[in-house]
């Protein structure tokens, strides 16, 4: 069928009926994602090539902008906060898409069995995923707060000190990550909970048949039978890891130090606070590029393992 | 080296269309255009209940003298959305008519000319009608780019039962304010023998590092030195202001919660009992009479070797794609007439920048007397300090002296790598 | 005798699992459970350093305030029609588009499709200002549409309608095509009512994204009355002093129809999400 593009002009002269038809048929795919096209390249690609091209200028967003070359890269390789918050972000991801993902499984195999009230409980962890992100930091910040906060409440009423969350370089993280968690576990474990209804209930009868053990029918039948599943979720947590933007700008700032800088809390604060466009724009590209990279190696991997796509 | 902005790429039409609405609107012609034609404007503001219901009243006696124009009010949740959403717009050159704009982030507007100057639409001699600090706020290469709306500054919130507990007396006057050691030993009073968990907190969260300046120019320092061409932080004074709030940490008289970029509200602290101080701004007043149980009273800050308090306070400036820029003009000069000023200051507990206002005793709704402190503190805002905070690149120097002042708070950085880190990086930033 | 042990053995170890899960979620509720108990507890008691976990009085005044103060039923009318409408655009789009890449061969499928797959991985404030360029250009500031076309298109919502239409069966679009229906409506009547659980899938959480946007409709909306309630929340939240009480209030409220419509569509969510073949 690709001949045919090629053809196209050449037979302007003698179009034949099947020639249309043909012609038609060739179109129907590209019609039929036209409009999603039409979309991301208007909202999503143009805006990106132009951040692109802002990245080679200083552009201050309410002044003139000044062409500056590969300057913005240079500047990027050299500025250590830059690799500080990328090794924040590091740091977050790893600890937030782990703990979210294991939890998820965990709830996911828990609620899959008969319980009583299961529909429930599967509504209560997933509730968190339906509040409003806005409202998810201003709440979360209010709970952590040194001060007056619950957490801390709780924590005297129990007979332990307080613990200053958002306020040192050691416990404002973890704050962060639990807020996370608390935030990204519901979809986790529908997506789970999803992908565990759809294995055949047939395997486990023939493992206790072999004399397999609840673990070692987790093991060899479910972990395997749930990697597109994981793969999935994997993407999607760490991409949003990557973002994360609300949640940490209203909790703690960046702060203490630079302790909870990430490269999204980085790239705000240079295009609206220092008006650093060009500058914010480069640092938002090679983010890009990082977590598209990140992507395909773990497409490769995981399609080398179980075929995904 | 300067070349076309990224956006008249895309925006071509749209500029030449304001340009051809500018080029209509000549100065000649817009007092008969004014009377007949039907003008919208929008004004873009932040701000507490009380300050909306201030900016509406205004706009409301603004649309009753001229019945053809319509202001429109945009509310943004803070201050730092609404540049966010101004500096967007001004790119895509749909920037709202008028907006508020603090004296700190002024500069930066005006350099990029973002803002227009409003010098061709004010009479000879209307700026003797303000305190010079404030119009040298506004003003840009000598020329005004806004007008000053209001000023607010820091004074100290004394709990009243808890300051009688350890049998202090506040000052009654600015001569007899604390000293800094004074100040120390009462903070450490409080957490001593009134037992509060913390004797103070200073309201300089969310990034407002600039407030950490009337220190540093209490203890005879400054940034910049005299013509703002050189950093001058690692002088003694500059380190000694560092390692004294710093220790404000070490000793646990403050709340680790309280330092630059937390995004604590140590109003709800003092509210709380959870400190015995509070240094705060004047604008606090309408939420400690709402929200605290025990009794207050404000005093005035502590001094070293010269007194100094912090440069608060709005403009209000046009922006450049407004097409009705004298309209916009008249509107901005009612909105600071001695009349209006008076209303929206004792509407939202804010200090006025008229020098007869400043200089008379203002019906304040709420303690008129606390008020007082705060009038007269203002008279210690230093000149040097308006002048530094005002340069067009403030915005980026905030942020260096924020990320370096939270490392000594929160951190452990010491004093004098502090004070070196902020000169190299603040260095670059002043030949611009 | 060992299968009566093994059942009293499965039934404890149930009732340790029912236990746990029952602990875990009261812990997830509790800080929905606090943004209530903050909502009406007495303005007194909000910022007591020692906060009570169950206030000591009650009151219902800061649901009045907001009703009062707030356009609360414009910014939810709002926050429904775009949410609505989006929900309708993108869906279609999506299974269109996703089924498109599941079941035709056509030059530039791969390229197109990791380029889509590449969208969902832009973060938003980098092109947030291009982006603003390009509505302001399309005249679209200040409009629903303005909100509602940029993010039409859903790039994980078109990866999981692929996922979903690969397994419908060649076979039966082939028996279409011999029948002479044209391709559009293949899709109409054939694959949209095979597509029942995709498409439960897409429009909660379609739905729940449009109802709790934030980061871009501040961008685009800048008048009141075109407001939407997470930017309704973020006013209420203002510069200095917050009105907790309020503030929470109105993110209950917010939260009220997103949680009808979970319960509602929870089973066919599950149900939906395992349908894409992620077994």
């Amino acid at each position: 069928m690709p001949r045919d593009a090629h053809m196209l002009n050449d037979v302007a002269g003698r179009k034949s009926r099947h020639v249309w038809a043909a012609r038609r048929r060739f179109l129907v795919p590209y019609v039929f994602i036209s409009p999603n096209l039409a979309l991301f390249t208007a909202f999503s690609f143009a805006p990106l090539l132009y951040a692109v091209y802002i990245s080679f200028h200083d552009w201050s967003l309410i002044g003139d902008s000044e062409y500056l070359g590969l300057g913005n890269y240079v500047r990027l390789f050299k500025d250590k906060l830059f690799w500080q918050a990328l090794a924040n972000t590091g740091v977050y991801a790893a600890i937030t898409v782990s703990a979210s993902m294991a939890f998820g499984l965990l709830l996911a195999v828990g609620l899959n069995r008969r319980l009583p009230g299961r529909t429930v409980l599967r509504s209560l962890y997933f509730l968190p995923v339906v509040v409003a992100a806005v409202a998810t930091g201003t709440m979360a910040a209010w709970m952590f707060n040194d001060n007056y906060g619950v957490v801390n409440a709780i924590l005297v009423r129990l007979g332990m000190g307080r613990i200053a969350w958002l306020s040192t370089p050691q416990w404002a993280l973890p704050s962060l990550a639990i807020a996370t968690v608390w935030v990204r576990l519901g979809f986790n474990m529908i997506v789970y909970l999803a992908a565990l209804q759809s294995i055949p209930s047939l395997y486990y009868e023939a493992a206790k048949i072999d004399g397999a053990n609840a673990f070692h029918q987790f093991r060899h039948i479910t972990l395997p039978l749930l990697m597109p599943a994981t793969f999935l979720l994997l993407v999607l947590n760490i991409i949003y890891s990557f973002q994360v933007f609300d949640l940490i700008y209203v909790m703690t700032g960046g702060g203490p130090g630079f302790s909870t800088t990430m490269v999204v809390q980085y790239i705000y604060q240079a295009a609206f606070v220092t008006s650093e466009m060009g500058y914010a724009s480069a640092m938002g590209i090679v983010l890009y590029v990082l977590i598209l990279a990140f992507t395909v190696v773990q497409w490769r991997a995981s399609r080398q393992s179980e075929s995904v796509l | 080296m300067q070349t076309k902005t990224p956006t008249s790429l895309l925006k071509r039409r749209t500029i030449i269309t304001t340009a051809l609405g500018g080029a209509a609107m000549t100065a000649s012609t817009w007092r008969s255009a004014r009377a007949q034609t039907p003008v919208t404007l929008s004004l873009a503001v932040w701000g507490a209940q009380a300050e909306e219901d201030a900016f509406n009243a205004a706009i409301r006696r603004y649309q009753q003298l001229h019945p053809n124009v319509t202001i429109k009010l945009e509310v943004s949740g803070n201050s730092s959305q609404l540049y966010q959403m101004v500096d967007t717009r001004l790119a895509g050159r749909q920037a709202p008519d008028l907006f508020r704009v603090q004296y700190q982030q002024l500069g930066r507007y005006a350099a990029a000319r973002a803002v227009v100057d409003v010098s061709k639409y004010l009479d000879a001699g209307y700026d003797k009608g303000f305190l010079p600090a404030f119009w040298q706020a506004v003003s840009f290469k000598g020329k005004p780019h806004a007008l000053p709306h209001h000023t607010d500054t820091f004074a100290v919130y004394t709990n009243r039962e808890l300051m009688a507990k350890i049998g202090v007396q506040a000052p009654t006057s600015l001569e007899q304010s604390w000293s800094w050691a004074e100040f120390i030993r009462i903070s450490r009073a409080l957490k001593d023998k009134a037992a509060v968990p913390y004797g103070f907190a200073m309201s300089w969260q969310n990034g407002a590092a600039y407030r950490w300046l009337p220190f540093l120019y209490q203890h005879g320092g400054q940034l910049l030195n005299a013509d703002s061409t050189a950093t001058q932080l690692s002088k003694r004074e500059g380190v000694e202001t560092i390692a004294w709030t710093q220790s404000w940490f070490k000793e646990g008289l403050v709340p680790p919660s309280s330092s630059i970029k937390s995004s604590e509200q140590p109003q709800n602290l003092f509210a709380n009992g959870t400190i015995g101080m509070l240094i705060g701004g004047d604008w606090q007043i309408p939420f400690l009479s709402k929200n605290m149980k025990a009794e207050w009273d404000v005093t005035y800050m502590p001094r070293d070797v010269g007194m100094a308090s912090d440069l608060g306070g709005n403009a209000l400036a046009i922006s450049r794609d407004c097409k009705n820029p004298d309209v916009a003009a008249d509107f901005l000069k009612f909105m600071v007439d001695e009349a209006n000023m008076e209303d929206f200051v004792t509407a939202a507990q804010f200090l006025p920048v008229r020098s007869t206002l400043a200089a008379r005793e203002l019906p304040y709704k709420l303690r008129p007397e606390a008020m007082g402190v705060f009038v007269r503190q203002a008279a210690t805002i230093p000149v040097h300090m308006v002048t530094t905070e005002t340069l067009p690149n403030f915005a980026k120097i905030n942020a260096r002296l924020t990320d370096e002042l939270d490392l000594a708070f929160t951190s452990g950085q010491d004093a004098t790598t502090t004070a070196r880190n902020i000169d190299s990086q603040v260095q670059p930033l002043l030949a611009a | 005798m060992r299968a009566l042990r093994r059942r009293i053995g499965t039934r404890t170890s149930d009732l340790l699992v029912w236990l746990a899960l029952t602990a875990g979620a009261l812990v997830m509720i509790f800080p929905i459970y606090w943004m209530f108990a903050t909502a009406i507890r007495p303005r007194t008691e909000i910022f007591a350093s020692l906060v009570a976990l169950v206030p000591h009085a009650i009151t219902w005044d800061n649901f009045a305030a907001i009703w009062q103060r707030t356009p609360l039923l414009d910014w939810a009318g709002n926050s429904m029609f775009i949410a609505v409408i989006g929900v309708v655009v993108t869906v279609f789009a999506n299974l269109l588009c996703g089924y498109t890449f599941a079941k035709f061969r056509f030059p530039g499928r791969d390229l197109l499709f990791f380029a889509i797959l590449g969208a969902l991985m832009i973060p938003i404030q980098v092109i947030i200002v291009p982006e603003f360029l390009i509505v302001a250009q399309l005249g679209l500031l200040n409009s629903p549409w303005g909100v509602i076309l940029p993010r039409a298109a859903e790039a994980f919502g078109i990866f999981m309608v692929r996922q979903f239409m690969v397994s419908i069966p060649d076979e039966l679009l082939e028996a279409a095509r011999l029948d002479g229906a044209g391709e559009f409506n293949i899709f109409l009547r054939v694959v949209l009512p095979l597509s029942r659980p995709i498409i439960a899938v897409l429009v909660i959480f379609t739905f729940m994204w449009r109802w709790n946007d934030f980061a871009w409709p501040l961008v685009v909306l800048t008048d009141h009355a075109q407001y939407t309630l997470p930017l309704g929340l973020n006013l209420l939240r203002g510069e200095n002093n917050p009105e907790w009480g309020q503030v929470m209030a109105l993110a209950l409220l917010a939260l009220l129809p997103m949680l009808a419509i979970f319960l509602a569509f929870q089973r066919h969510l599950v149900q939906g999400i395992a349908s894409t073949g992620l077994k």
